[in-house]
């Protein structure tokens, strides 16, 4: 209690202190940077369920092969959200003597719940719309070109005349890896009445649910637990896996700047907390001398560095929310519109809080506990401060810290390993680096001119402290090269994944015979990049000569998951996107069938190099030994496998093909005629998943430049902290130097000697830690293969940098070489 | 012990002290079999060259440091049978310091370093003792002041008021007037030699002024760490 009162009043004077400032400024950064990105980040990641919702056309979907009992939708009324019921099936259409086969969705008044239905209505003039009217359909373009019919005419289906109100332009569940005819949305009540959706239809039930988060969770427990046999829950974040991964990385990215620029104002805290630690270690001595107790001494230490630390926290809760709120309301290119209507999430922004707390507990810590070993004699002699070893473990404290945060907010120990030990590798080289200058200093400086010889030897003399500010500078220029240099090229190559030319139309069910027809029309119609892989459809039956049904798989839903279909390919190449993480790729001339499966598999199904898996594919079965495992790049938009059968086996058995191909957008009509040529085939649009995976990355690229802005303030503070660390001590020696009659000149260059070998050592380091902590970041956490360290830019930067460290460093020392001496020795 | 033996005894006694210290020249000994014994209510000044040992005998007389052989009782206890923490207590309870560099906390005004004593000891009433104290130094109107804003002399009147404002049994004053001009000095001499009179406080006082030393009741004189001389 008396030691609070004590910290209050030297508060009063002592917030003066540039070590204070320092230390409530980088608490200040950290909780804003690392409260505004998880804000953002909760947002957007609410954004991206809500993107994928409207994919759905619902926050959650329950699909059934028969109407949904009631019991259904009543709960869902129950728990607050709205509810909508639509079916989809195929159905033939009529017009003028021409017939077309329709993917036809029938929707209530209601639907769709999330996402957009927009069609022309016959005036030309786009319109956000439900399910139409009875009597009404909407179609879209390729199934008007197809009938040969134009908005305001009339179609046939399932016995009704409907009049066509509007042509489909958007409709949720375009995304959807369902085949995909020309398509038309009509009224539900249409459907039912004229018989669409009785027994034996191929039709498919859904009943889609909207509202709160809390809710929706709700409602998937309960929906979970009462599902009929024939239904499955249909969620946003499953809709597309591409796009998992797309989020994953986004989410992973956010976190991983704002943590960098947390860490930074870390080192920031650290270094003050060091900084005002050494300056009140005779305050500390008087007070033992006086007879206060070691505990008293820490307590009060410790609450004055507590209060500035809180204030700045909660001033950081603020500004973190007020800059979160800026951003939603300003920067459109962050969040997409649907996100910027929900409320401004709070939890994030406190935790950041707690988390800044912890920053400083835990790097302020070892330098205040070690305080408790002053000895009272120190009043007399600060000589008789021996270091003492008691508290070094203490220093595990931040390192402790930072770790547990990195895994903490990144909710991966993978990310924070690897960043963890980039940052100590680049600590322990900095340590080493700077000793053996040192040592070398030593040995030679009496060779060297008598400025330089003055410069260096200050650093050799101020062992600890230089070491302190070699490490910090470095770690701080590490972190900041990473932010400023390594994290956009990342970006720029997880853009480059998605280059202009990706896929965005996928054909299925193409006949062998049909394929160089189909490879023609659609050169034909300006398509480029045609890409065909056969598909053989089969279950999974054996493992090692053991029944499916009988193998011991790990729980029930992996037996399940066995026993569905599963896709079969073969190629004679590895396929783009596909790495060989163990055993080799196929012999061309395999005797034996031999199979290659993604790691997905492997881990799922406890699967080892040599098992043989048997796989029936309609009557024909096949016994394949497993000698690679692939790890598949799912992100990339091509036509991927988790099964491939050598080649010379897998043409044995029954296929049809599978082609991806990249048409320009407008060109999308050509492939209306290109569908009634071939009306066998099923062509799935995947532009709008695209859309969305590269706006994700446009998204990300946005937030990080604004982590990146308050990172370059945090890193000045770093750099700020660090070269003033040994301010007092370069304050004294100058005084005496100029009393002993050194020229300022000589001054001048010694301090550009230390400095610039301060800066070169920090520079070196920091371009190598960032430029190898990037590629395993990139290859083992983003999977982002392509990616090579931008040498020349990081070179640049890190030169750069070096030599800003020598310039402030230089500057900082100008008013000490410019007042007269006395001055400067009385002020000590 | 019982309180009648203490009564009996010193308050301070030192018994064949010696302090060394490992060099890079090998050992050094400031301080080589010294005894002392200082009574309740009497004034010892150490004097010597610079260099002697006299700050090193100071702080060990005090508790601030342990001899390498020999003992230090104060008030009875032991002092290298308690741990830092107990000696930190008995000084709280016993003793005040005056400080040739007068050691005020930069942070606190006038007012708050004299109070700390008493705040350290949860004293009664602490504020009205405060200010009593800077009172009889002359400075009941600067207790609002910082450190900085004082000169020299008025920082160690400060630093006299707090050493004497918790009534300690045992005043330690390191050369209190090294670090001040003739006029200054003589004005804090007196000053100490007052209230050491008014509270009955037993003084030991290190110094190298003849004038000042003569003040006391007894030199203890050092050269190179040994006593040489008992002048009464
Ligand atoms: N920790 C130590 N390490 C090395 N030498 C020390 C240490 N402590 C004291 N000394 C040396 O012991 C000697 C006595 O020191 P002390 O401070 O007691 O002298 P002093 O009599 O108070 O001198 P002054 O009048 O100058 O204050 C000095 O030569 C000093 O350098
Ligand atoms: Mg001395």
């Amino acid at each position: 209690m008396i030691s609070a009162r004590l910290a209050l009043r030297s508060l009063r004077r002592e917030w003066r202190l540039p070590e204070l400032r320092t230390l409530a400024a980088a608490l200040l950064l950290a909780v804003v940077v690392l409260g505004a990105v998880a804000t953002l980040a909760a947002r957007m990641q609410r954004a991206i369920v809500m993107n994928s919702a409207s994919l759905i056309g619902g926050d959650l979907a329950v699909d059934a092969a028969s109407p949904l009992p009631p019991a259904f939708a009543q709960h869902a009324h129950a728990l607050g959200l709205r509810t909508s019921r639509f079916a989809g099936f195929p159905s033939v259409a009529f017009a003028g003597g021409r017939s077309q086969l329709l993917s036809v969705t029938a929707g209530d008044a209601a639907w769709p719940l999330r996402g957009k239905l927009v069609v022309a209505n016959p005036s030309g003039r786009n319109a956000n719309v439900h399910a139409p009217a009875v009597g009404e359909v909407y179609v879209d373009h390729r199934a008007l070109v197809a009938l040969g019919l134009q908005a305001g005419q009339s179609l046939q289906v399932g016995g009704m005349t409907l009049r066509i109100t509007g042509v489909i332009q958007q409709q949720p569940g375009a995304g959807d890896l369902i085949a995909l005819a020309p398509r038309a949305v009509l009224s539900l009540a249409d459907a039912q009445r004229a018989g669409l959706l009785g027994t034996g239809s191929r039709a498919k039930h859904q009943l889609l649910v909207a509202g709160s988060p809390a809710a929706v969770a709700a409602y998937r427990a309960w929906a979970k637990a009462h599902l009929p046999g024939d239904a499955h829950l249909v969620t946003p974040e499953e809709v597309q896996q591409r796009l998992a991964v797309a989020f994953a990385r986004a989410g992973t990215f956010l976190k991983l700047s704002g943590l960098l620029a947390a860490l930074l104002a870390g080192i920031a805290v650290a270094l003050s907390a060091q900084r005002y630690a050494r300056r009140k270690t005779g305050e500390v001595a008087l007070l033992r001398a006086l007879g206060a107790s070691s505990r008293f001494a820490f307590g009060s230490l410790a609450f004055t560095l507590a209060v500035p630390a809180v204030l700045a926290a909660l001033a950081g809760v603020g500004i973190a929310l007020a800059l979160a709120a800026l951003a939603f309301t300003y920067a459109h290119g962050l969040l997409p519109p649907a996100a910027r209507a929900a409320p401004l999430p709070l939890g994030p922004a406190f935790a950041a809080a707690g988390i800044g707390i912890a920053v400083l507990g835990g790097f302020a810590l070892p330098p205040l506990a070690r305080l408790q070993s002053v000895p009272p004699m120190a009043v007399f002699r600060r000589t008789a401060i021996q270091a003492s070893r008691r508290y070094d473990a203490l220093y595990a404290v931040p390192v402790l810290v930072a770790l547990g945060l990195l895994a903490l907010e990144t909710g991966s120990w993978k990310l924070a390993g690897v960043l963890a030990a980039s940052l100590s590798g680049a600590a322990a080289f900095t340590v080493l680096l700077t000793l053996v200058g040192l040592a070398l200093i030593r040995r030679y400086a009496a060779r060297l001119g008598p400025a330089l010889r003055l410069g260096v030897s200050a650093l050799a003399r101020r062992r600890g402290i230089s070491l302190i500010q070699t490490c910090a500078i470095a770690l701080g220029l590490t972190a900041l090269l990473l932010l400023a240099v390594i994290a956009p090229n990342l970006l720029q190559s997880w853009r480059q994944e998605l280059p202009p030319d990706t896929p965005n139309w996928f054909v299925i069910n193409i006949e062998t015979a049909q394929r160089a027809d189909i490879q023609r029309a659609l050169h034909a119609v300006g398509a480029t990049g045609f890409n065909a892989m056969p598909v053989a459809v089969g279950k999974l039956v054996a493992i090692n000569g053991v029944d499916v049904e009988n193998a011991p798989f790990r729980g029930h839903d992996l037996r399940e998951e066995a026993a569905q279909q599963v896709r079969l390919s073969w190629a004679t190449a590895l396929p783009a996107a596909n790495r060989i993480v163990d055993g080799h790729w196929f012999q061309p001339d395999a005797k034996t069938p031999e199979v290659s499966l993604d790691i997905a598999w492997i881990r799922r199904f406890d699967l080892h190099l040599g098992d043989t898996l048997g796989f029936l594919v309609g009557n024909r079965r096949i016994d394949a030994r497993l000698t690679s495992i692939r790890q598949v790049d799912w992100s990339r938009f091509n036509v991927n496998f988790f099964v491939l059968l050598d080649p010379a086996h897998g043409a044995t058995l029954p296929h049809t093909w599978i082609a991806s191909f990249h048409l320009p957008r407008t060109r999308s009509a050509a492939l209306a005629g290109f569908s009634r040529d071939f009306p066998s085939l099923s062509l799935i649009d995947v532009n709008q998943l695209l859309d969305r995976a590269r706006q994700i990355v446009a998204q990300v690229g946005a937030a990080a430049r604004w982590v990146l802005a308050f990172s370059l303030i945090a890193g000045a503070l770093v750099l700020a902290a660090a070269l003033t660390m040994s301010a007092a001590e370069r304050r004294h020696e100058a005084a005496l130097l100029r009393t002993l009659g050194a020229r300022r000149s000589q001054l001048r260059l010694a301090a550009l000697c230390e400095f610039g070998l301060l800066g070169a050592i920090a520079g070196l380091t920091a371009l190598l830690a960032s430029a190898l902590g990037g590629m395993w970041l990139a290859h083992s956490v983003f999977r982002i293969h392509a990616f090579t360290p931008p040498w020349a830019t990081l070179a640049l930067v890190a030169l750069a940098s070096a030599v800003a460290v020598a310039a402030l460093g230089l500057a900082g020392t100008r008013k000490i070489v410019r007042t007269p001496p006395l001055r400067l020795l009385r002020r000590d | 012990m019982d309180d009648s033996d203490r009564a009996n005894m010193a308050l301070i006694s030192a018994t064949g002290v010696s302090r060394h210290v490992e060099g890079p020249a090998g050992r050094l000994d400031i301080l080589d079999d010294v005894s002392l014994e200082v009574n309740a209510g009497e004034t010892v000044a150490i004097t010597g060259a610079s260099g002697s040992g006299k700050t090193t005998l100071l702080a060990l007389l005090a508790g601030l440091d342990l001899p390498s052989s020999g003992s230090v009782r104060l008030d009875g206890h032991a002092l290298d049978a308690l741990d830092e923490e107990a000696r930190a207590r008995l000084r709280l309870r016993l003793v005040g310091f005056v400080f040739q560099s007068f050691h005020l906390l930069p942070a606190l005004t006038a007012e708050e370093n004299v109070l700390l004593p008493l705040e350290l000891d949860g004293a009664a009433a602490p504020l009205a003792r405060a200010r009593a104290a800077l009172a009889s130094v002359g400075l009941a109107a600067r207790g609002a002041h910082f450190p900085y804003q004082m000169s020299g002399g008025e920082q160690q009147r400060v630093a006299i008021a707090r050493a004497f404002v918790h009534q300690p049994r045992i005043l330690f004053a390191d050369e209190p007037t090294g670090n001040l001009d003739h006029h200054t000095r003589d004005a804090i001499a007196d000053l100490l030699f007052r209230l050491n009179r008014e509270h009955a406080t037993t003084l030991v006082l290190v110094t190298h002024d003849p004038v000042l030393a003569r003040r006391c009741g007894r030199i203890f004189d050092l050269v190179d760490g040994r006593a040489v001389a008992h002048t009464a």
